[in-house]
């Protein structure tokens, strides 16, 4: 007798073909980051094909056109935190005179590259995959291929560095709209004395580096994943669609991730004078 | 010239936007409207509250976990030149269930399921599917949204709760790991210092961002024209709304309900 065939396959091989199909994309994920940056060794060393322009082009959607969504956003956000912050700090120390250098401190080494990221990763991220998407499954992708093109070399590479290159500049941008909404709410909402709010004393080189470290990171990390989740696409719209979703969440948790990584890392190497 | 054409651009951005508001709105309140005798597609609900919720909890899970203990390694530095192990889990914790967790959560919940239900609905639109359901007399309203938008409010506040709970155990792991802090010093710090307020604030957000979530969702999803660069563009679109309408909302949650 043989067994009874069942639609559903059991718990292991499920796990089984789960663990399989995520080695792979790590994999993938892994040739399409090589893929770039040998893409752009390429670039430099023989100017690899690519349409004119393409750089600055994408440096204007991705950068330009995000400013308005990346201020809103951080302006907001940086509005919250402080009045949540002068909240707690009011009630269990009754002294407001150090917010302003600890939220200084915490927008260049953490906050204000990680949320512009995490900004950038839902718009920036979308838009990339479903472009790339896009022409993934309308074949424009293998067109490309077919005329000796590399896709990785003609889509991603432009993206990739204007995305590193914007990711700074709107981090910087973010930050100061934060911080300066910040000192804003606390002025309007706690009497917090502006001159003492914006005091620059704790902030010194180290956090910045380890600030414009993240966001050069989360920059490179932003473009290929989604590049990668848009190539990855099948079928028609509906494909389309999960590339888009799978690279919002992709590029989100990528930001998580290595903001994780890198503050501890920072943690590990600095001990307490971080 | 320059100024004349940007003041035009400028013009057409406020009038696109306002449009895509009072779309949004009459979406909302068709939805409402639709609710006032309950009648709505049980078997579709059960199957939306699955998909949207069980299948999310391991990416908030796993983003709830990394936020709890990124919270722990921003605020040790001051934890160890104040050598106040005790403040730890205050500052943590304070900030995981009144914004961290609550914002963090509901990013990737738009992430995953809002994005994923706009490209579902305009895949169906793009497909005249939804023309063919009101053929058929349906209303795409009660049969389609009403469910998606009452499925992702009802398991963006349940991912919340599940969330904070994860993120806390995650700052807990995180203190002990990084900076040696005893799991019962944690725990004393988490249960001295935060209050159920601290908790129902958060979880009164997460309703507001998941019914936020949901309506600006299933309203670029259902607005979809052009094919399947068009269901791209309104995916896009749908992110970048929800993410600016979880801000908003947030900021003024704060002040109203501080």
């Amino acid at each position: 007798m043989s067994a009874p065939v069942s639609r559903r396959p059991d718990p292991v091989s499920r796990l089984g073909a789960g663990g399989l199909g995520g080695v792979r994309a790590g994999v993938e994920l892994w040739l399409v980051l090589i893929g770039t940056i040998a893409g752009i060794v390429r670039m430099f060393r023989r100017g690899a094909a690519r349409p004119k322009g393409a750089i600055v082009e994408q440096m204007w959607v991705i950068g330009n056109r995000s400013l308005l969504f990346v201020a809103v956003t951080l302006g907001f956000i940086g509005m919250v935190m402080i009045y949540q912050a002068c909240l707690q700090f009011s009630r269990a120390i009754g002294d407001l005179s150090q917010v302003g250098t600890q939220f200084i401190r915490l927008i260049v080494s953490d906050f204000g590259p990680t949320l512009t990221a995490m900004m950038l990763a839902t718009r920036v991220g979308a838009g990339i995959a479903a472009e790339i998407g896009s022409m993934k499954v309308t074949e424009q992708v293998d067109a490309l291929r077919m005329s000796g093109v590399l896709p990785i070399d003609y889509l991603l590479v432009p993206r990739f560095l204007a995305s590193v290159v914007m990711t700074v500049a709107l981090a910087i941008v973010g930050a100061a709209i934060m911080y300066a909404a910040g000192g804003l709410t606390a002025y309007l909402s706690f009497g917090v004395n502006p001159r003492i709010f914006y005091d620059l004393q704790m902030v010194e080189g180290k956090h910045l580096i380890l600030g414009l470290l993240k966001a050069v990171s989360y920059g490179a990390a932003i473009p290929v994943v989604s590049g990668f989740c848009g190539l990855r696409a099948r079928g028609s719209s509906e494909g389309v669609g999960w590339a888009t979703t799978a690279a919002v969440v992709g590029s989100s948790f990528a930001v998580i991730a290595l903001d994780f990584a890198l503050s501890v890392g920072a943690l590990w190497l600095l001990g307490g004078d971080l | 010239m320059l100024g004349e054409r940007s003041i035009t651009s400028l013009g057409a951005r406020a009038v696109a936007v306002s449009r895509e508001l009072g779309g949004i709105t009459i979406l909302f309140a068709q939805v409402l409207r639709a609710l006032v005798p309950p009648r709505l597609d049980g078997r579709e609900l059960v199957r939306n509250l699955y998909k949207m919720g069980n299948r999310s909890v391991p990416i908030v899970a796993l983003t709830a976990f990394f936020a709890g203990g990124l919270m722990v390694v921003q605020s040790a530095p001051f934890v160890k030149r104040l050598d106040a192990t005790s403040l730890a889990g205050w500052a943590a914790g304070y900030a995981v269930l009144r914004e961290i967790g609550p914002i963090l959560i509901a990013l990737m919940f738009s992430g995953r399921v809002g994005a994923n239900n706009t490209a579902e609905l305009g895949t169906m639109t793009v497909t005249e599917q939804l023309d063919g359901l009101r053929a058929l007399a349906i209303d795409p309203i009660r049969y389609l949204i009403v469910p998606r938008v009452l499925a992702m409010l009802i398991m963006l506040v349940c991912l919340t709760v599940i969330g904070d709970l994860v993120a806390l155990i995650g700052a807990a792991v995180v203190a002990k790991a990084v900076l040696g802090i005893e799991w019962g010093i944690m725990y004393a710090s988490f249960t001295e210092n935060l209050k159920p307020h601290d908790f129902l604030h958060g979880v009164y957000k997460s309703m507001a961002f998941g019914t936020a979530i949901a309506v600006t969702s299933c309203y670029f999803g259902v607005t979809v024209r052009g094919g399947a660069v068009g269901v791209g563009r309104a995916v896009n679109a749908a992110v970048v709304a929800a993410a600016v309408s979880i801000m908003l909302l947030d900021f003024f949650l704060t002040y109203v309900n501080a």
